[in-house]
């Protein structure tokens, strides 16, 4: 038996040789770690990983999807890819400490310092930085989003929708008329610059609409703790909310978000959704989602990567509305539900209209990922309720 | 009047779940079996409801049935390794607890979804409106436009009273519990009476799981339990297994939770304000120390600490 074993061991062993060789050749291999929620995830992670998929096809390289789990964490798996002979590996969770900044396990060296040749791409904040602003490794590529331009669009669109409900939506909801309040509340997973980001951006598109209005007055309730998991506590928040006069809700905290609108429905109010295309999860009651299309530079980064342009990238990279990484979503699912067409249309295009002033650069949102300062007087028809 | 009758009618919301792991739990603590795995039954609950009802169109009574079926499954598992075969009911609770969002995030990503809608079903159509009292302010929205599942919770309340102070059950629950030897001098089947403790537990548990998913959200979410099994524990354990009093730290819990919930849309500080409840709990549970301790005549060993 002994014996046996053995040689099952040593057979092992060479087979394990021969594929080490087998993948020493020159085609090009890139490694994929998806977020926490997986790769089959509602948009987020699925976005990308069809991304990688699709440039596989067309560029003909070898790719790996990594999903980090309790026992394989980001870090590890990172640094396993780029063992593993990687040239090129993303990585779409917040968690950047042992590429940067090293960790115990690999001797406080960072992971990107250990191999720089191959190309990191990481998602959502630039932890790339040294203390004076410079790079830190020229190998790391950070991308952000810059969906405090979508959520401009969003506060936009909720303010003019919110004027027009008798229009619009007049049966089978129960919204508070203006006559009584206006308010339109936002709800956070966690207290941070990218959560704020949405926060302000929506404020700011509230503001536009607003003063377009002839300067009514909306009150906002943020919430920026509600936390990723208890989607039992969201649903009475946004009750809390839907019942001081607000109609639209901001869901911007993962599950939680599920929670709230499933309270929109049952309240027959108005949410907002955040990352993925949500709006067919309750139709009718989700106006429309701020998107992070994560293919979208997945896929400008692995044709740099193929095409051998990536050095000339700059290391933080931001993908504006008009690159089609951000965005809201087309309106088709809400659009179905609309009764006035005409005054619905109307809107539309002055959505459109602000999207591409946005794109032009003649309309400047407030990015507060990228350390933005945000100035609350500035948006004084908008008037905070909470912190 | 409309804020209070919200922050009544929320702090149903919270209780009912926490209710009713503290009615079932009660009887495992009373029986000496403490069941620290109330969360994750809870939440094997809430999973198995809103997954037989996302795949079995229109039979809202299976989805009870499954969930009620699986938490029995999982008090008889608990039970064979923590009382017939005598392992450490703590970390079988543990396991347990970890067990099931463990399961429950593999099954939601074969089925590739994030959180489990159920979409044919609207809550609002199991909410039962009890006509005059729904126009009571105050009594409206702590009795009015509940699912069905926080009226049985009502209910146990008093059931679970007579059952441990006014039965043969209890009593021997109860003896079980404080004193093992003697029960079995007395010829009591121990093992029945905590096997039956654990899984009238888990029977509540899917209970609760089944309210706080199916019944008010229509959505599984994983996690979604969030820490109540173990305020119910607290609760369990301020109250000393008595029903009525476990359920009056359930409700002021509850209570709080509302409040703090509401009063954090108007004031900064939400964050602070999420302590409130927690704070609330200590403090009345010193208070009441206090009170028992002055009030206790024995001392030593046979005082009730």
């Amino acid at each position: 038996m002994k014996k046996f074993l053995a040689i099952v061991l040593a057979l092992s062993m060479v087979f394990a040789l021969c594929a080490v060789s087998a993948s020493a050749d020159s085609k090009l291999k890139i490694g994929f770690v998806t977020s926490a929620a997986g790769a089959n995830d509602n948009g987020y992670n699925r976005s990308a990983v069809e991304a990688v998929k699709a440039c596989a096809e067309e560029f003909g390289f070898d790719y790996k999807i990594v999903e980090p789990s309790a026992s394989l964490t980001v870090g590890q798996a990172i640094e396993a890819l780029a063992e593993d002979g990687f040239d090129m590996v993303l990585n779409l969770e917040y968690d950047f400490a042992a590429l940067i900044n090293g960790t115990g396990a690999t001797g406080n060296v960072p992971i990107a310092e250990q191999y720089p040749d191959v190309t990191f791409v990481i998602f959502n904040d630039n932890p790339n930085v040294n203390e004076d602003g410079s790079v830190k490794f020229s190998n790391v590529y950070s991308c952000m989003f810059n969906v405090n331009e979508a959520s401009y669009l969003a506060g936009y669109l909720s303010v003019y929708v919110n004027e027009n409900l008798d229009k619009l939506f007049p049966e089978g909801y129960s919204f508070t008329p203006t006559s009584e309040a206006r308010g339109i509340g936002f709800v956070g997973g966690t207290d941070s610059a990218g959560i704020r980001v949405f926060s302000y951006g929506f404020m700011e598109g509230i503001q536009a609409a607003a003063e377009e209005l002839g300067g009514v007055s909306y009150d906002y309730y943020p919430v920026y703790d509600a936390g990723f998991v208890d989607s039992a506590a969201g649903n009475t928040t946004a009750g809390n909310m839907y019942q001081r006069g607000a109609n639209v809700v901001f869901a911007d905290c993962g599950n939680v978000g599920d929670g709230i609108t499933e309270r929109a429905e049952a309240d027959g109010k108005l949410a907002i959704q955040v990352d993925a295309n949500l709006d067919d999860t309750h139709p009718g009651h989700i106006l429309t989602s701020v998107l992070k299309i994560t293919g979208v530079p997945t896929r400008s980064l692995i044709e740099a990567k193929v095409n051998g342009t990536i050095d000339q990238l700059d290391n933080l990279l931001n993908f504006s509305l008009g690159s089609g990484a951000s965005g809201i979503t087309d309106l088709a699912t809400i659009s179905g539900f609309v009764a006035d067409k005409d005054c619905w249309d109307e809107i539309v295009a002055k959505v459109n209209d602000k999207a591409e002033k946005i794109g032009s650069g003649e309309i400047v949102v407030t990015n507060a990922q990228n350390g933005d300062e945000f100035d609350p007087a500035s948006c004084p028809l908008v008037v905070v309720k909470s912190n | 009047m409309r804020g209070l009758d919200s922050i009544l009618y929320e702090s149903i919301v919270y209780l009912t779940p926490t209710l009713l792991c503290v009615l079932g739990g009660i009887f495992a603590y009373k029986a000496n079996v403490l069941n620290i795995a109330l969360e994750g039954m809870m939440l094997a609950g809430a999973f198995v409801s809103v997954l037989v009802a996302h795949s079995h169109e229109n039979k809202l009574f299976l989805a009870y049935l499954a969930a009620f079926a699986v938490c029995i499954f999982l008090g008889l598992v608990f039970s064979v390794l923590g009382v017939t075969l005598k392992g450490n009911v703590i970390i079988i609770g543990l396991a347990i607890n970890m067990l099931v969002p463990a399961v429950a995030g593999f099954v939601m990503k074969l089925m590739s979804l994030a959180s489990i809608p159920v979409k044919w079903f609207s809550t609002n159509s199991i909410m039962i409106s009890i006509p005059v009292i729904r126009d009571i302010p105050i009594l409206g929205p702590l009795f009015s436009g509940h699912p069905p599942i926080t009226y049985i919770s009502y209910l146990l309340i008093l059931v679970m009273y007579l059952l441990m102070y006014k039965t043969k059950f209890g009593v021997h629950v109860r003896v079980v519990g404080e004193n093992e030897d003697a029960a079995i001098n007395l010829g009591l089947n121990t093992k029945k009476y905590k096997i039956l403790a654990v899984l009238i537990g888990a029977g509540c548990c899917g209970l609760a799981g089944t309210d706080l998913a199916l019944e008010r959200l229509s959505l599984y979410t994983n996690n979604m339990t969030a820490g109540r099994g173990f305020i119910a524990i607290a609760a369990i354990y301020c109250g000393r297994g008595d029903p009525l009093k476990c359920t009056l730290y359930a409700i002021l819990f509850s209570i709080t939770n509302a409040v703090a919930e509401y009063f954090s849309l108007l004031v900064s500080a939400s964050l602070l304000l999420k302590v409130v409840p927690y704070v609330v709990m200590v403090v009345v549970l010193s208070a009441a120390s206090a009170l028992n301790r002055r009030n206790s005549r024995t001392r030593g060993a046979f005082s009730e600490n």
